[in-house]
């Protein structure tokens, strides 16, 4: 199993989260999802070493994360952020190669090596030709795939994205999903995301995590676990899966 | 190039002063050192002039200026904020108190350069374990920063109250910032210091790229940002403090400088770091040159870099259309 | 629109009626402080300050604020010291001889500070008839006329004799004690005489240059100097003079001092020992300065200079001392410490003035090989 987590247990204020046992395939792209506070964006910091975690809660690779350094875990896992506040304009490439910080050690300068990582993982997102723009005239469909393009210079194994598809248009928001998915399937990267577009994460997942009030609601195969029933519980909404064309969607 | 501007700067500054020295005149006194028989009669004032008065004065203000300038553009890329400057964390408000303390408790015997260094450093160290609390958050600290040092300068206004006019006289003009009366014990005292902070900062430019995206972003990349933060402000602190023991307080460099590198080369550090340190360098000798050159007294340097500094700016900032930051 | 008075309580009316003085009073007070003038009937003669600012002055005045310690010690010089009412904070902390002067001293409220700032409330409740200030802070003298309503007059000598002189006669005259002014005048003028016709007799080319280091600074120096021309010497940094009208000193650089090769450098040497921040030592120590005639010859000694602004007993005594600095063999016989209680004794009436003084700056041993 590439991600495990073991009686996790994290508070912040007065939000709670607890997950006893969760497991996440390797090469596999799962969703987390729920409604807001439901403590997906806190799940994921928690996976990615962003939040203190104490020892033997979360294991990547079969290695615990509390006990790695920060430049051995983000070799492991990669995080793309939801939001990105950009102070200083620096060029796509240069951007880009920040991720190889993990790599690097403290008075290193990028290699040529380096910059070609960096620059192999921009052609991935097919943003190539993007290499010299300053990053303030990317649009936002764009500025987010420079962030995965980041996260892959990384070469970690696991990958995790926050909402990354949100404020985006239709067109970037397939976009993205579509090479989340190429990412898992061609690299056998374990990728999670947190959505909250139901019907995409329905398409594109290999599992699905439903998260309520700071724990577990249900996990598995979209195909094993959905169900009105389920998404009623969870939503506290009237919901219908239909099948559309050989897709499912969600009517509320 | 980088290379090029100081060294050329530091030619024609070799040139100035009020005694006069013609450009082949300068150049047989520098021979003389080398070989000292090549060159007889040459007047001693002329070696003393070159020697013990410019050289040193030169000297200490090229690595002042690559002191100030690199360490403003170090933190203003750690703290985000392209309007922070070297003594953001304190160390101005704290080493002008040092410098208080020791000639008005100390008296003559001591040199002020060296309580002056101490409280530079103490102020930054407040800071650091004062905003420890709150996690060292770039917010923090910049509050931090502003409360440790309006207290130092509280502290300065009371001690000047109490001060013998001996000790005010002297203390007036070392807060105004000079280098008339820099000798090569001064620069012994503080260039190994300036030499390491700033070196350390140039080894550390690229880090500093990625310590300017947000905490978050940078640990999820694998920097360890407590430990690499405090890092780059040591190294500042160390330079930056042991610059203004020895020469007072000089402002705007350390603000102006990063940011005129910025609008020709972009923010990449690994680039600004290093240009910051020679046109700051540059920029240091030629107000020095223009203060002791432009009247027949020395007006302060401190006044001066403003005076150049800030209609520089202003000017260069309407002229460019180019979003640099 | 007709503006209708609404009808009112008794109440109402009795509270408008109060507010209503309360609102004369208030404007009352405020127009008589803003008058800021004096009452045309006390108003006598007028005089011209060193800020040109012509100041009305009262027939009559018997009690005098001294915010200047050069005017202080005149004051004293002419007798006036029972008319002192107040004074600053160097001549009360710092000036270890003026308690000798002026014991009453002891007992004075002091209302300049440091940071030149002054206790207005003080001030105006001393009801002084005068205010001396200095014209160094150029706005202070108008804004503490303006505020107190006190005539306020700016003086100093900013170091020329005869300006000092000008001063002595000027607060002698408006002490009414212009015949001690007089005497006192005449005096100093004898005794520069006496310094200058035997200092006149030397030529030109072999009067020394003089470079004086005040002010616990290698880089600072008066521009005007006068003890330094009337002893027989030549002050070089009186080439920058046309540069400064109010100001009198002026911050060279280390080339410049070296540049000019003066003959003799005097030190500053009004501190105690402990308080010099430059000493003789220093100078001949410095590896900056060693090319320059006077420390080649070693002739680098200590002077009197300010201390904060002048003292007309030891500028005269300074005169005399520069004169045995810079004409050794011209003035050998000149004592010092004889010299020096006389003076003393005539300008103050007091004994042993000048030995006092050399217990604290040890003046006496300036001119000791």
């Amino acid at each position: 199993m590439s991600v495990s987590v073991r009686g996790l247990s994290y508070a912040r204020g007065n939000f709670r989260l607890r997950i006893d046992s969760l497991e996440f395939e390797s090469g596999r792209l799962t969703s987390i999802v729920g409604p807001n506070g439901a403590g997906k964006t806190t799940l994921l910091m928690c996976l990615g070493g962003l939040l203190a975690v104490p020892r033997n809660r979360i294991f990547i690779q079969g290695r615990d994360i509390a006990s790695l350094k920060d430049a051995e875990r983000a070799r492991l896992v990669s995080s793309v952020p939801q939001e990105h506040n950009p102070i200083f304009n620096y060029s796509v490439l240069d951007f880009v190669v920040m991720g190889r910080a993990a790599h690097l050690s403290l008075f290193s300068l990028p290699s040529a090596e380096d910059v070609r990582l960096a620059e192999e993982s921009l052609a991935f997102v097919g943003l190539q030709s993007f290499a010299s723009r300053p990053y303030f005239e990317l649009s936002s469909g764009e500025r987010r795939l420079i962030l995965i393009a980041r996260a892959l210079a990384q070469r970690a194994d696991v990958l995790l994205l926050d909402e990354p598809t949100s404020f985006l248009d239709p067109k970037h928001e397939i976009e993205i999903l579509e090479l989340t998915r190429k990412l898992a399937v061609e690299r056998g990267q374990t990728i999670l995301l947190t959505l909250h577009n139901l019907d995409m994460a329905i398409k594109y997942s290999d599992s699905l995590v439903f998260m309520k009030n700071g724990g577990v609601f249900a996990s598995g195969r979209p195909r094993d676990i959905l169900s009105d029933a389920l998404l009623e519980s969870v939503y506290d909404v009237r919901m219908k899966i239909v099948d559309c064309e050989g897709q499912k969607l969600i009517l509320r | 190039m980088a290379f090029a501007l100081p060294v050329v700067v530091f030619i024609i500054s070799l040139n100035i002063g009020s005694y006069p020295i013609s450009p082949r005149m300068l150049f047989k006194v520098i021979l003389s050192v080398f070989s000292p028989s090549s060159q007889p009669g040459l007047p001693a004032a002329l070696k003393d002039i070159v020697f013990q008065i410019r050289l040193p004065r030169l000297l200490l203000a090229v690595a002042v200026g690559a002191t100030l300038s690199v360490s403003g553009a170090s933190l203003q890329a750690l703290f985000k904020n392209p309007l922070v400057n070297e003594y953001i964390l304190g160390i101005s408000s704290g080493s002008a108190f040092g410098a208080a303390v020791s000639l008005v408790f100390l008296g003559k015997g001591f040199p002020p350069q060296i309580v002056a260094f101490v409280f530079g450093i103490a102020a930054v160290l407040a800071v650091l374990i004062i905003a420890r609390t709150s996690g060292s958050h770039i917010v923090a600290l910049l509050l931090t920063g502003i409360i440790v040092s309006a207290f130092f300068s509280a502290l300065l206004a009371l001690v000047e109250f109490f001060a013998s006019p001996y000790a005010l006289q002297a203390l007036f003009y070392w807060l105004m910032g000079n280098m008339s009366l820099a000798t090569w014990r001064d620069l012994a005292l503080s260039t190994p210091l300036m030499a390491v902070g700033v070196i350390l900062l140039i080894m550390l430019r690229w880090r500093m790229n990625v310590l300017s995206m947000s905490d978050q972003e940078a640990k999820a990349m694998g920097i360890s940002v407590r430990r690499e933060k405090i890092l780059i402000i040591v190294a500042c602190t160390l330079a930056t403090a042991a610059a203004t023991a020895v020469t007072g307080i000089i402002g705007w460099i350390g603000l102006v400088v990063p940011h005129l590198v910025r609008m020709v080369v972009g923010v990449d550090n690994r680039r600004v770091i290093p240009l910051s340190a020679s046109l700051g360098a540059s920029f240091l000798l030629a107000a020095d040159a223009l203060a002791r050159s432009l009247a027949s007294f020395e007006i302060p340097l401190g006044i001066f870099t403003s005076l150049i500094g800030i209609p520089f700016f202003l000017f260069l900032l309407k002229k460019s259309r180019r979003v640099w930051l | 629109m007709i503006w209708k008075i609404p009808t009112t309580t008794r109440a109402h009316s009795i509270g408008r009626v109060f507010l209503l003085a309360l609102l004369a009073i208030f404007s009352s007070v405020l127009l008589k402080a803003a008058r800021g003038g004096i009452p045309e009937e006390k108003a006598s003669f007028k005089v011209r300050d060193d800020l040109g600012r012509e100041v009305s002055i009262p027939q009559r005045v018997a009690r005098v604020i001294s915010l200047q310690p050069e005017a202080s010690r005149i004051l004293v010089a002419l007798g006036c010291a029972d008319n002192l009412v107040g004074f600053d904070y160097f001549l009360n902390k710092y000036d270890p001889l003026f308690p000798r002067l002026c014991p009453r001293s002891q007992n004075l409220p002091v209302v300049a500070y440091p940071d030149a700032s002054v206790n207005l409330e003080h001030v105006i409740r001393l009801n002084p008839d005068l205010i001396i200030a200095s014209p160094y802070d150029t706005h202070v003298p108008d804004s503490l006329q303006q505020k107190t309503g006190i005539p306020v007059v700016a003086v100093s000598s900013l170091g020329r004799v005869e300006k000092l002189l000008e001063e002595i006669r000027l607060i002698g005259r408006v002490m009414g004690r212009s015949e001690r002014a007089a005497e006192l005048i005449a005096f100093f003028q004898e005794t520069t005489a006496r310094v200058s016709r035997a200092a006149g007799a030397v030529a030109p080319e072999h009067r020394p240059r003089v470079y004086l280091c005040f002010w616990s600074s290698l880089v600072r120096t008066p521009v005007i100097y006068e003890p330094v021309t009337i002893a027989g010497g030549r002050n070089v940094a009186q080439d920058l003079a046309g540069n400064h009208s109010v100001s009198d000193r002026t911050v060279v650089s280390v080339e410049q001092v070296v540049r000019w090769d003066p003959d003799i450098i005097l030190v500053h040497g009004n501190y105690s020992p402990s308080q010099r921040a430059v000493t003789v030592d220093d100078v001949l120590g410095d590896k900056r300065l060693r090319s320059i005639k006077a420390v080649r010859d070693k002739r680098v000694f200590y002077t009197f200079g300010f201390w904060s602004w002048w003292d007309p007993a030891e500028v005269l005594i300074e005169t005399l001392y520069l004169a045995k600095v810079f004409h050794p063999a011209l003035f050998q016989n000149l004592d010092l410490v004889k010299e020096g209680n006389a003076i003393y004794k005539k300008v103050y009436g007091i004994e042993h003035g000048y030995s006092i003084l050399c217990q604290s700056i040890q003046c006496d041993e300036w001119l000791k090989d």
